[in-house]
């Protein structure tokens, strides 16, 4: 193999990598305190996508700027699908232990509402931001970097960074944590776990919202673009270890490195079908995932 | 019922007024919005309406709905007396088993005379054959698998291209800009979407370019709704084709091509694509006129035939698609059109909704002029698997923002030129 191809292939992986690590990081969080499996995590994006279209297409706010709308805008709205639609579930359990199969099924039916609804809203027309100024790939020696897909990958890993140091050295943080770790004692503790809950719901998909924002300059908004990363994300948290922030960059980087250098030996859609069976074989060695704690 | 009820008015004179009453009130059952004293035929067109392709199914559903327009407002049906024609539709998710019930609901629930749909080859293959065995005639619209008009069925009908024209026309344009030119690329790379349409077309130019001497150096399907195609890409940039093959949808060919653009691929003999994603007015929308500059279009549909036809039909139709869908009748529009009156032309020569009368008045389609060949085809005339042997397609290149006809060189405008090899992307403008 060609070193330049390889080397090539490498830069591409990790860009695209970063990206996937980026947006699983809202479920993995998500999952690692609520123990909630999220299947409307594609939806979200999906809406932070159009929200930043709008934005650029309506009131003509630059992609990049017009985080500083989604972002709080996704907060709300996963605090509103926390405390409204999970919440009640949680209640309903008595121990406040949430039956994993049934906050599956109930995500399923919002991922299947938010991507009906904005079918119905927006229609099915592929939409995309435009940039009004032309941003120059970065050439890394011979290889062209796209500045927006740096800017995604790099942003990923700030908000990692930035998310376990919060986690850690702040009051919230601390009672997020507490949370994960033993929610009745936590409660006991005087630690307020159903607006924990909807905090960490509200940040996981505040961090979609930014990637909404940050992504929109390359990926066209459609109602079913949320699947495809959607799916992309579950494979990237369980393999990087559910719950874990760095695991999420992790388990992004090996996915999309390793897909990007194996299809340059098979077609595209055999390297994906590597990338699931190494993603069996590394969860045989290690049940927890890369990062995961068993 | 509303079947037997209109051959009954139409024969027996006499009866008219019991017939027209009765069928008032069987009727004002089944619809209020066609409770009026003329028949109704019904006809189905299973679409995509929802899913990857949903942006072509609805542009086909309003060229199929205005189409209905026109064909009531002027009369309906005259050899029935005036009948009404109404259209309902299935939506098949882009997903062949959803496509194959909703033709069985059409079928059995709705009664349909007639289907028509359903452009994504792959659901159009199995619903076919649905629509064969319980012998009720479909009128192809969009699909182009070669297949699906070579299973000696009876009732299925193609008005479009096979893809195997398709991939033909593509790589007639190449010999023809090559003769005109003196410059002839040597290999052809093909990219495409991994279902039936995009591996039927990769089988096709393949067949081709070896029999033309071209030699293909990369042959790359990607399953439908990619998020990247720098891997893609990347293989493009390693084997080095000359010219590049190109079938994808919108979402993965907006993708592809900004890509393309970010990575400042040159491809010294241009982006050779064959229709789907570029021949959709949303993708033009959605993505920079930078990215498609130069690009070849292959389509059945020639782009500028607004500008040719004198049919008020058509123009109608094309201002009605700019008001309902906010842009000119597209490819898709046109074949929603073409397919609606191919199926109304067989039933005036029927005289009946009977799906096997029916079946043999469109086996019998030769149609010369009229709003049917508003996808830009001179005739539409069966051969007895079903295939419109005149269909043709229309190859352009998008020359200074605008897509010019190139190929067949008839239907070149004067004064267009083809840029022929393409530009790098250091040598364009603002690039």
């Amino acid at each position: 193999m060609d070193p330049f191809i390889l080397s090539f292939a490498v830069v591409n992986g990790l860009l695209q990598g970063g990206i996937y690590g980026g947006i699983a990081l809202g479920l993995s969080l998500i999952f690692g305190v609520l123990r909630v499996v999220n299947f409307a995590h594609g939806s979200f994006l999906m809406l932070s996508l159009y929200l930043s279209f709008w934005c650029w297409n309506l009131l003509g706010i630059d992609p990049y700027l017009s985080a500083i709308v989604t972002v709080p805008a996704m907060f709300a709205l996963g605090y509103f699908v926390q405390s409204v639609i999970i919440s009640p579930l949680i209640r309903r359990e008595r121990a406040l232990v949430v039956e994993p199969l049934s906050a599956l099924l109930l995500t399923c039916g919002v991922f299947l509402v938010l991507d009906n609804v904005a079918l119905m809203a927006f229609g099915p027309d592929v939409r995309s931001v435009q940039l009004s100024y032309y941003l120059p790939s970065l050439m890394l020696g011979p290889i062209p970097v796209n500045i927006p897909r740096l800017i995604a990958a790099l942003a990923a890993i700030l908000v990692a960074v930035g998310v376990s140091f919060w986690l850690r050295h702040s009051h919230a943080g601390r009672a997020i944590r507490a949370t994960a770790q033993n929610r009745d004692a936590a409660a006991m503790s005087g630690i307020d776990v159903p607006k924990v809950y909807a905090v960490t719901f509200g940040l996981g998909c505040a961090i979609l919202g930014l990637f909404g924002a940050l992504i929109s300059p390359f990926i066209p908004a459609t109602p079913t673009i949320g699947l495809a990363f959607g799916i992309k994300s579950f494979i990237v948290v369980v393999l990087g270890g559910m719950g874990s922030i760095p695991g999420s960059i992790i388990g992004g980087l090996v996915i999309g490195v390793f897909e990007a250098v194996a299809s340059q030996f098979v077609t595209a859609t055999s390297a994906a079908i590597f990338s699931l069976g190494l993603f069996i074989l590394v969860l045989l060695v290690r049940p927890a995932g890369i990062m995961g704690k068993a | 019922m509303s079947n037997h009820r209109s051959q009954r008015t139409t024969a027996n004179k006499s009866n008219l007024l019991t017939g027209a009453l009765t069928f008032g009130a069987l009727t004002f059952y089944a619809s209020f919005a066609f409770a009026q004293a003329a028949p109704t035929v019904t006809i189905g067109c299973v679409l995509p309406l929802s899913g990857g392709s949903a942006s072509v199914g609805s542009q086909t559903k309003v060229g199929a709905e205005i189409a209905v327009d026109q064909i009531n407002r002027e009369g309906g049906i005259k050899s029935m007396g005036g009948a009404k024609l109404n259209v309902v539709f299935g939506d098949s998710q882009s997903k062949a088993d959803i496509g194959v019930t909703e033709t069985e609901r059409l079928v059995t629930r709705e009664n349909v005379a007639a289907l028509c749909g359903a452009f994504n080859s792959a659901v159009t293959f199995p619903a076919t054959e649905v629509a064969e065995r319980y012998k009720t005639p479909w009128v192809v619209v969009g699909a182009v698998k070669d297949e699906i008009t070579e299973r000696n069925f009876k009732y299925v009908f193609r008005i479009n291209n096979k893809a195997n024209y398709d991939a033909r026309e593509q790589v007639d344009a190449i010999d023809l800009l090559s003769k005109e030119t003196g410059k002839k690329p040597k290999t052809l790379g093909v990219i495409y979407e991994g279902t039936d349409w995009g591996r039927s077309h990769a089988a096709n130019i393949k067949k081709f370019a070896s029999e033309r001497g071209y030699s293909v150096v990369l042959d790359e399907a990607a399953p439908p709704n990619q998020v990247d195609f720098s891997n893609q890409l990347l293989k493009v940039r390693s084997t080095k084709p000359e010219a590049l093959i190109v079938a994808f949808y919108t979402p993965d060919h907006l993708i592809l091509s900004r890509q393309l653009m970010e990575q400042r691929l040159d491809v010294p003999f241009g982006i050779h694509s064959v229709g789907g994603g570029t021949e959709d007015p949303a993708f033009y929308k959605a993505v920079p006129p930078r990215a498609v500059g130069y690009y070849f279009v292959q389509e059945d549909f020639q782009i500028d035939i607004t500008e040719v036809t004198k049919d008020p039909m058509i123009l109608e139709a094309d201002k009605r698609s700019k008001e309902v869908l906010g842009y000119p009748m597209s490819a898709y529009t046109a074949q929603g059109l073409s397919g609606v009156y191919v199926i109304k032309d067989a039933l005036e020569r029927a005289g009946s909704a009977d799906r096997t009368k029916l079946r043999d008045a469109l086996a019998a389609t030769d149609i010369k002029s009229g709003p049917a060949l508003a996808t830009g085809y001179q005739q539409i005339k069966f051969d007895e698997q079903g295939q419109n042997t005149h269909a043709h397609g229309a190859i352009s290149q998008n020359i200074e923002g605008k897509r010019r006809t190139v190929w067949p060189a008839e239907n070149r405008a004067p004064g267009v030129k083809p840029s022929w090899p393409v530009p790098t992307w250091s040598e364009r403008p603002n690039s």
